[in-house]
């Protein structure tokens, strides 16, 4: 009789140590996890001279908008960030059109010869391809038919990867759904198109808003590609633009940090309007959060 | 599964206009072949036509015509001590980040599983790194590390330890991009490890504690196997990733210092532009492609994946 109590109270304290472990984790890592973000954007808002100081000033004292005044309206970053726009937006436009089509065409139908199993895979194997090994095909591609320096390049470039992308993550919102419904609406007179026009499409909607918005936040932060494919400020994209300020003579930091905070902003914004999503996204419509 | 043939019932049923009765029936082609024929034209074609590039010399100047050499690019492969330095690099990397990742994110799943699973807002809040772009990221740390006013060092100044170049040194070069990368991409692991818990099922545990089993016992007997498809899935895109690492590097150490974080993905580029031998980079090219063809049909195929 005189154990019994003392088991109790060792794993109550136990269970408490547990507890208090995991909650200082937690803090620790947000502060790990958004310090450099804060860092950056303090940075943005400091006189140059700050920026230098030591030690660093972690707080900045004389905040300054003099480096996004110098960024976006004298230097061309405004134009940067509108092609990372325009490119994004068009990437996107293609891929979840086609990818939306043969998401469903996979998550739906029947196919001779275990050719949806054979489909799927190497359509996700193309997602795995890496961009360095597709640059040079598409480096003399675009040079032959004049297009290097063009946003349209871009587009195509980055629909290789946004397609197959979108056609996995819709193929794995569809097979979510109950056949039924659409059944149902056969029954009822309606085409196998107008099913899904009319019946899976609008029930698919938060899954292709999301869709969207992975689409939207793979073009904006690609690199590599653009890095290649573009040559003057009429096609850079935003990260291209800011790489071009990290220079072997000088790196013009308040710069830099302006449009790189301005450059994470938006995608902040996405992460939280697609967090429900994110487990699913991330994993390519494997792994249903 | 629906297959095709209800829906050519139906088609037969609705008058239409013969246009509109062909392309209701064969709907299941139509429907995929757009994307199909994208990505053969992006995919396959660029492949074939990198294979006729690896087997030229290709002058920079248009106007020269390719000269073919053959094997050659591929031969070269054998003897370039740059390629061999780059692939090294590579296979450090990958097997440190992701090996790094792998277990903090895993540790920290398994100790906040309980505590954070409802806070969704500090679960978004921990996820953000790895949405941000790569170039923004490696600017970040960029500053951090920065040898003269970096607050590494400050804290380094503070904690009484020798202060160092971090990235410009020759031997913590390789580790200051891992430890961006690390901060970048654990959230990844941690979230799927986070989702794969969240799906476990209780009857087995409550089996195995009325057995008496240890909970080191039962993660290793239960926790552990469950998790194993959705640890695959992780390890495959991180792993993936990390082959094809090059914005982190262009920033923070254009490859150096003394070569020591030129990883494949910079080499190629090098070759391409800087030293402007694409036939070269496409033969380096077609040995990554080969690698990760092979790297992730031996992974998708363990996993079912397409399924």
């Amino acid at each position: 009789m005189e154990i019994v109590p003392k088991i109790h109270v060792r794993s109550r304290l136990r269970e408490m140590l547990v507890r208090l472990t995991a909650y200082v984790t937690i803090v620790v890592a947000l502060v790990v996890t958004l310090f450099p973000i804060y860092w950056i954007a303090a940075n943005s808002f400091k006189f140059d001279i700050d920026i230098f100081a030591v030690p660093p000033e972690w707080v900045p004292k004389n905040p300054t908008l003099k480096h996004y005044d110098e960024a976006f309206i004298q230097r061309p970053f405004l134009r940067y960030a509108l092609n990372s726009f325009l490119v994004a937006v068009g990437t996107t436009i293609v891929s979840v059109c086609f990818g939306t089509m043969a998401g469903y065409a996979l998550a739906r139908f029947s196919y001779p010869w275990q050719w949806r199993r054979q489909i799927s895979f190497w359509i996700l194997s193309t997602r795995m391809m890496p961009p360095i090994v597709s640059i040079i095909p598409l480096y003399l591609f675009f040079n032959y038919f004049d297009m290097l320096n063009t946003k349209s390049a871009l587009i195509i470039a980055y629909t290789a990867f946004n397609l197959p992308f979108a056609t996995w993550m819709m193929k794995s919102y569809f097979q979510d759904l109950p056949v039924e419904l659409e059944e149902a609406a056969m029954v009822d007179g309606d085409t196998r198109w107008g099913a899904f026009l009319h019946v899976a499409l609008p029930l698919a909607r938060p899954g292709l808003a999301a869709t969207a918005i992975f689409c939207l936040i793979i073009s904006w932060n690609e690199f590599l590609l653009s890095l290649i494919i573009t040559l003057t400020e009429q096609s850079q994209t935003l990260p291209i633009g800011i790489a071009g300020r990290v220079t072997q003579y000088n790196t013009y930091w308040g710069e830099i940090s302006a449009a790189g905070f301005m450059a994470c902003v938006p995608i902040v914004v996405f992460a939280f309007m697609v967090q429900k999503h994110l487990v699913r996204g991330l994993s390519l419509g494997a792994v249903k959060g | 599964m629906v297959g095709s043939a209800s829906g050519m019932s139906t088609a037969q049923l609705r008058p239409g206009g013969g246009l509109e009765r062909w392309a209701e029936r064969h709907l299941r082609v139509l429907m995929l072949a757009p994307t199909v024929i994208i990505l053969l034209g992006l995919t396959i074609f660029p492949s074939i036509y990198m294979f006729y590039a690896a087997v030229h010399k290709i002058s920079p100047n248009p106007d020269v015509p390719w000269d073919f050499v053959g094997p050659g690019n591929f031969v070269r492969l054998l003897s370039d001590q740059q390629f061999h330095v780059a692939l090294l690099n590579t296979t450090v990397f990958t097997v440190l980040a992701v090996t790094v990742e792998f277990l903090l994110g895993l540790g920290l799943a398994l100790l906040l599983d309980k505590y954070i699973r409802r806070l969704t807002f500090l679960k978004t809040m921990l996820m953000i790194p790895m949405m941000l772009p790569p170039i923004a990221v490696a600017i970040t740390w960029k500053l951090i590390y920065e040898p003269q006013f970096g607050v590494l060092n400050e804290i380094m100044y503070r904690l009484g330890l020798p202060l160092q170049a971090w990235a410009g040194d020759v031997d913590l070069a390789m580790f200051s991009i891992i430890v961006a990368d690390v901060w970048q991409w654990t959230p990844f692991i941690f979230l799927l490890m986070l989702a794969g818990l969240a799906s476990l099922p209780v009857e087995p545990y409550e089996a195995a504690a009325l057995d008496g089993a240890s909970s080191w016992r039962q993660f290793w007997d239960l926790t552990l196997p469950f998790l194993k498809p959705v640890i695959a899935i992780a390890l495959l895109l991180r792993v993936m990733d990390a082959l094809r690492l090059f914005d982190l590097v262009f920033i923070l150490t254009g490859g150096g210092p003394a070569d020591r974080t030129k990883v494949l993905s910079l080499y190629i580029y090098q070759v391409a532009y800087r030293f402007a031998d694409p036939g070269y980079a496409a033969a380096i090219s077609l040995f990554v492609l080969f690698v990760t063809i092979i790297l992730s049909t031996w992974f998708m195929n363990r996993m079912r994946l397409a399924d």
